[in-house]
């Protein structure tokens, strides 16, 4: 087996035990703690104790599951953003393209929620809406920033994050200006909701988000080599016949796709599309078809841990995790910057 | 760069009066109590105490209106300082983390001192707005090409989100979160009229100092090499200049909280409207400042009427393509 190969399922192996660890205290912590022993009573199915299920099935478990989820999206979404634009402080969160989706998401709740209250399935049918407006919206953000970024046919990565920026704000100001319009139970979950937060995880939730990732996940994967490609030059990848073009929209198309699904359920988390690709990449080295799941796993990792950091650390009041995340994740991109000067 | 134009200044300076009058108008008689001209004009001069209108008057929609037109010619002014010394064209208080390093600190403020009287709360006002600004040019002056106005933009962005998380984290755990939303959000519509009454001379005074400063500020703007050629302490320039853009941030952000964009803004319309003379540019911005500020609280009452939208809304959804527009045209362009 090829050396690297080894490496690669040795560290899968550490992150899914990373995972595992997080997810376990994660369960057995909290407002209550349980023991292992009630833990493994309840997976197994012995031993009736409603109070642990309850627990267990409808609060802890679904937000750990959607916590998995969405670290794993922006984990995959960050690679494609850092490897199309060839920048690596590319972040769908400093790129706006987060807050793009959240307007989508919040002007769903706003227009239509009404009109969907009225069908039997409401709670379904809208959720499972939800990532697609989310996705209209990211979409739109991202061909505007496209185009701003892009001057004499070049993109100029500057212009990119400071657009970012811009559309950034503006989209804050737009939501907010929605979210006030909405009626008090729905303002109250677009607050929760647009601060980052997964802590009002259920079911239905993953069985909208999980879809996207999976099969855009492997649509990204499956463009593993071509992401390569996109480490050379502009003219050479078309020397050998790539149509950069048509890739590039396919694979921003694609993660914009991620992102908004994952927005639609957690909100704006930033910072995961950043930081993974880049431990991700320090571990394994530069070849796409490692770096997509291993930046998929620490941004899972991640996003679990930092989630059990929000719901423990001032408990039992709780952080929503994408200020726990940016706490985390600026010094990061400071770190990063910083380490620019020598390069 | 545009020639100097003698005439735009003192056309602006002499109509002010004329259109803070007409904003100063619309800003008491809209809102979700209608009153009529007629009522403004027999509460100032025929003050009735028994007459709710003219409590409204006196006690709301006149600090509302002076603390709006003072903090827009404030922020305005620090902007228009900012970008003539550090000679880049998105330098402002809210890029440049200033607003945020203010707000951090009031938000500490808050939690740990809730008896603190108004004058303390501008001082650590104003040691947020240095800190803050400190963090921005501290980084910026140690990462490479830091210093340029993009770059310089994202760290102050970046640094601004980490004070905003830091103090959400821990106004969430002292459960204080709706009060410190408030100042993140802008407080217009609460201004308290004794800390108005407070911060208004010590930002007049910071405004006089900008004054003084102005003709220095033009010769920073042409850049550092002809500025000590012709025989400036650029240093103590800066030193000047800086103190001047805290004390006005630091007393802005005490009395409403965070605005954006106006700092961004005004300065540009007022270079575009008055050329690259800073003695007539720093009061012009004032004017300009004040007047656009007054109008977008106005707007902020009328865009969702009867409730209110808060005016940093307002702010952004005027400065954000007027941001992306400086992009556009300057992008590349390495100084303003």
């Amino acid at each position: 087996m090829p050396k690297q190969t080894t490496r690669f399922i040795i560290i899968q192996l550490v992150l899914l035990l990373f995972i595992l660890i997080s997810s376990y205290l994660h369960l057995t912590n909290g407002e209550f703690d349980m023991k292992i022993m009630d833990l493994i009573r309840v997976l197994v199915g012995i031993g009736e104790n409603e109070m642990h299920e309850l627990v267990i099935f409808d609060f802890r478990m679904p937000r750990i599951v959607l916590a998995i989820i969405t670290g794993a999206g922006l984990g995959i979404a960050g690679v494609v953003l850092q490897g199309i634009t060839k920048n690596e402080l590319a972040d769908p969160g400093i790129l706006g393209i987060n807050a793009g989706a959240g307007v989508g998401v919040i002007s769903f709740m706003y227009f239509f929620q009404v009109m969907f209250s009225s069908l039997s399935l409401n709670g379904w049918v809208s959720i499972m809406l939800l990532p697609i407006f989310g996705f209209v919206g990211g979409i739109i953000t991202a061909i505007f920033i496209l185009f701003f970024a892009t001057k004499n046919q070049q993109m100029d990565m500057q212009r990119l994050i400071l657009t970012g920026i811009a559309l950034n704000s503006g989209l804050g100001a737009l939501s907010m200006y929605i979210s006030l319009k909405l009626s008090p139970e729905d303002y109250e979950m677009a607050a929760i909701w647009t601060t980052g937060s997964i802590y009002n995880a259920n079911w239905i939730y993953i069985w909208s988000s999980l879809p996207w990732l999976l099969i855009l996940g492997f649509v990204i994967y499956r463009k593993a080599p071509i992401l390569d490609y996109f480490q050379l030059q502009e003219d050479q990848m078309i020397s050998i016949g790539i149509q950069t073009e048509k890739e590039k929209r396919l694979l921003l198309y694609s993660s914009v796709g991620l992102i908004s699904a994952c927005v639609s359920v957690s909100g704006s988390i930033g910072f995961i599309g950043l930081m993974a690709p880049h431990i991700a990449r320090q571990l394994i080295g530069i070849k796409h078809r490692y770096v997509i799941p291993v930046s998929a796993l620490i941004g899972a990792t991640l996003v679990v841990l930092s989630d059990f950091i929000a719901k423990t650390i001032f408990s039992p009041s709780e952080l929503p995790v994408g200020i726990v995340i940016s706490i985390i994740g600026i010094p990061y991109f400071l770190y990063l910057l910083i380490r620019n000067k020598e390069g | 760069m545009r020639k100097k134009n003698t005439w735009m200044p003192v056309f602006i300076l002499a109509s002010s009066p004329f259109f803070i009058v007409i904003v100063m108008v619309s800003s008491v008689i809209i809102g979700t109590k209608d009153i009529t001209i007629e009522e403004i004009y027999q509460a100032i001069f025929h003050f009735n105490e028994s007459n709710v209108d003219h409590q409204i008057i006196w006690t709301s929609r006149i600090p509302r209106f002076v603390a709006a037109l003072l903090v827009g010619a404030f922020l305005a002014v620090a902007g228009a300082i900012m970008q003539g010394i550090t000679r880049n064209y998105l330098a402002s208080p809210s890029i440049m983390g200033v607003n945020d390093g203010s707000a951090f600190l009031v938000t500490l403020a808050i939690i740990f001192l809730p008896n603190i009287s108004n004058a303390s709360l501008i001082i650590i006002s104003m040691i947020g707005s240095a800190i803050g600004a400190g963090l921005v040019f501290g980084f910026g002056s140690i990462i490479r090409d830091g210093l340029s106005p993009v770059r310089l933009a994202i760290i102050g962005t970046i640094i601004g989100t980490f004070l905003g998380s830091v103090a959400t984290s821990i106004a969430m755990h002292f459960q204080v979160s709706q009060t410190i939303t408030l100042w993140y959000n802008s407080k217009i519509h609460l201004v308290d009229p004794t800390l108005l009454l407070l911060s208004a001379p010590i930002g007049i005074i910071g405004i006089i100092l900008a004054y003084s400063l102005a003709k220095g500020i033009t010769i920073s703007s042409l850049g550092e090499e002809v500025a000590i050629g012709l025989g400036q302490k650029t240093l103590l320039m800066k030193i000047a200049s800086m103190l001047t853009v805290v004390i006005l941030t630091g007393v802005s952000v005490a009395l409403v909280g965070r605005i954006g964009f106006v700092g961004l803004i005004i300065p540009h319309i007022t270079r575009f409207l008055v050329g690259v003379d800073y003695r007539y540019i720093i009061p012009c911005a004032a004017i300009i400042g004040g007047c656009f500020l007054a109008l977008c609280d106005v707007i902020s009452r009328l865009i969702n009427f009867p409730y209110e939208t808060p005016i940093g809304v307002v702010t952004a959804i005027i400065g954000v393509p007027f941001f992306l527009y400086l992009i556009w045209s300057k992008g590349s362009v390495k100084s303003a």
